[in-house]
């Protein structure tokens, strides 16, 4: 038991005990409520939630009417899950930097190649995100939705995806860190 | 109501395999197109394959059924999965 939880107080797991522990929880998602674990199609359902009430001509078509409905979906709920979830594994390590000096640009490596502004981050975050959420609009799923809950039911559609992620992205690392690549 | 209660479950415990596989942080995401840092790829795999074999011997078993599974559309996959990888390596989602 000591041991147990000596390692969940750990900063840093194996990665292989941590994705057994995910695949453990896909697997009772599928088994107890039928669904898949997910990220970025909540966001579109948010979106589409007020948008809806911004703007309703806008957003009145094909794919926020059917493909995306807004609402309070089951990924909503786990996405404030995740949130938390996150915010104990990082209390159980003592490494919570909620409200603490630098936490807004706290990544060492990030910093070194991007420079200690915080607005910088936000702005890179910001437009990253858009881009994130947008491919995940096209390709119909993110890493989570689609490369691992998509993976674990053998779906083409996610080693497909995979393979176009681990292209751009290793491309996208070579130009922004060049020689340091 | 009760599916509500489970998400918030299954979501903690989604993010909380995150944070302690490092995937919270930028330089692990990015480090993996380095190459310098493979944890993401031990992690996704690991999780694969622990999922597929319990999904399947489950569902051999009678015990469960599949959810929809995600829409394969080749062209649309790919191109997704491109631009996706752009904002990976850009923000370390």
């Amino acid at each position: 038991m000591n041991f147990v939880m000596n390692y969940i107080r750990k900063e840093e797991w194996s990665p292989y005990v941590a994705g057994i522990l995910l695949g453990l929880v896909g697997i009772a998602a599928v088994w107890a409520s039928d669904s898949l674990l997910g990220a970025s199609g909540a966001f579109e359902n948010l979106a589409g939630l007020i948008g809806k009430a911004v703007a309703p001509a806008a957003f009145d078509n094909m794919y926020f009417n059917f493909i995306m409905p807004p609402g309070i979906t089951y990924g909503v709920i786990l996405l404030i899950g995740v949130f938390f979830g996150g915010m104990i594994g990082a209390a159980t390590s003592g490494t919570l930097m909620w409200g603490k000096k630098g936490s807004a640009n706290s990544d060492e490596q990030w910093k070194r190649i991007f420079g200690p502004q915080v607005w910088k981050r936000w702005a890179l975050a910001f437009i990253g995100a858009i881009i994130l959420e947008y491919a995940a609009g096209i390709a119909g799923g993110c890493t989570s939705g689609l490369a691992i809950s998509g993976g674990m039911l053998l779906a083409p559609a996610a080693f497909l995806f995979i393979m176009g992620m681990f292209a751009s992205g290793i491309l996208t690392a070579l130009i922004i860190y060049r020689k340091n690549y | 109501m009760t599916n509500f209660v489970l998400a918030l479950v299954f979501g903690t415990f989604f993010g909380f395999a995150l944070n302690k596989a490092g995937l919270t942080k930028y330089h692990k995401i990015v480090n993996v197109f380095r190459f310098t840092d493979l944890a993401v790829l031990k992690f996704m795999m690991t999780a694969l394959v622990v999922a597929m074999s319990g999904l399947y011997a489950l569902r051999s078993l009678g015990l469960l059924e599949f959810p929809n599974v995600p829409a394969t559309y080749i062209v649309g996959n790919i191109i997704g999965g491109l631009i996706f990888g752009v904002g990976m390596a850009l923000t370390g989602y």
